[in-house]
């Protein structure tokens, strides 16, 4: 049987793979944000799962507003990354892992949860910003890679509630599969920022460090809330750590935080956080 | 109105993008959207009422594009994350659009900010 090993939430800002690419690892703007990394890299090596769900948005790059989905699920047995117009970033595709996202979307689509399904199309920084801090990959990646596309671009997006729901289903999908696969969690976005209108640049540490602490003991409430309090309390575009629940809901009710990092540089408050059921599995 | 926007019209200077904006910009979303290709980013470079005509932009959406009016974009319905591929082509970073949408300089805007060397 497969089995959830972990969860993770990170930030997926653009920058974070431009430092990563331009090589700002040991710049003393940039390296607080690296450390932060080195912990869940090293726990992803030991551990070493054979898939990742990454709970993702794409941002108007391989999904454009003449059908935007609210949740799509990709199959395809490779992933390619996107050109969003500065040219590719220098990384491997990665190998998918179909035959565990037909069982997810066969399971899920039975569960209520109508997901499209797309194919070859390519992921862009909301996927490989992260990823690429998080895993070794020259000469190819160490794990399969099975995406799950969110919209939190264009209103009405899902609510913070049917996504902790849509993490439970996932997590009934992952545990009726039959084959013996360990597989982590991703859940991406935040934390708090703008990126438009006068309120852009806007940040609340406070909340975010409320939200990091309601992420591991009272989900629920952060399910409870409105797109508005996100909003109102993060910044507009803090509403994407919605996908954050979908992480979470993939988790038992009680989990271990085992580590968290928290930077916030210029923007965007960035943060990554790793977790295990309290009772493993 | 969306129930789980209640309330948003509080929070000034912000601007959900939904889908009474995404009908009403769908052609202007598309021509900042397709700033992801080199062919056109290099029309509107070199041969730009030709590629305002393709798009099908309306005169004020062409004034708004000519005027890399980003603030004025926003508000109109264009969608951050199309925008931002057009800004690359006019070589404005995510940091300066901020700035500007905020009506700052991007050097005012980077001295309110925790670590302004790692922009």
């Amino acid at each position: 049987m497969a089995r959830i090993i972990g969860g993770i939430g990170t930030s997926h800002v653009p920058t974070i793979g431009a430092a990563y690419d331009n090589e700002k690892q040991n710049d003393p703007a940039w390296a607080p944000l690296f450390k932060g990394y080195e912990p869940v890299a090293e726990w992803l090596a030991e551990k070493q799962p054979d898939v990742m769900v990454m709970f993702y948005n794409d941002h108007a790059n391989s999904f454009f507003f003449d059908c935007y989905p609210t949740f799509a699920l990709g199959v395809s047995p490779n992933h390619e990354f996107a050109d969003e117009g500065a040219g590719k970033r220098p990384l491997p595709g990665i190998a998918g892992h179909p035959e565990l996202a037909i069982h997810i979307g066969e399971q899920m689509i039975s569960d209520e949860f109508d997901l499209t399904i797309f194919q070859e199309r390519p992921l862009d920084h909301g996927c490989n910003s992260p990823l690429s801090l998080m895993l070794p990959h020259a000469g190819g990646w160490p794990l399969a890679l099975v995406p799950m596309e969110v919209n939190v671009l264009q209103y009405p997006l899902p609510t913070a509630n049917r996504c902790y729901r849509l993490g439970q289903s996932l997590r009934r999908a992952v545990e009726s599969y039959p084959e013996d696969l360990k597989v982590v969690v991703v859940g991406t976005g935040g934390l708090s920022h703008q990126v438009h209108g006068e309120r852009s640049g806007f940040n609340n540490t406070d909340w975010d460090t409320e939200f990091l602490d309601l992420i591991v003991r009272d989900p629920q409430r952060l399910a409870a809330m409105k797109h508005v309090d996100y909003v109102r309390l993060g910044g507009a575009e803090n509403v994407e750590t919605i996908m954050w629940l979908a992480m979470r809901g993939a988790l038992a009710p009680n989990i271990r935080e085992l580590h968290r990092n928290y930077y916030l540089a210029t923007s965007t408050a960035m943060a990554v956080t790793l977790y295990e059921d309290e009772v493993p599995q | 109105m969306n129930p789980q926007l209640t309330g948003i019209e509080e929070l000034t200077g912000t601007y959900p993008f939904d889908i009474r904006q995404s009908i009403k910009a769908l052609r202007l979303n598309r021509f900042f959207w397709q700033m992801r290709e080199h062919e056109a980013r290099e029309r509107w470079l070199n041969e730009r009422s030709s590629a305002y005509d393709a798009a099908g932009l309306t005169g004020e959406e062409r004034a708004l594009v000519d005027n890399t009016d980003w603030l004025g974009l926003v508000r109109y319905g264009v969608s951050f994350f199309v925008l931002e591929k057009f800004a690359r082509v006019v070589k404005i970073s995510n940091l300066g659009m901020y700035a500007s949408m905020r009506g700052e300089t991007l050097e005012a805007f980077l001295r309110t900010r925790n670590v302004p060397g790692a922009a």
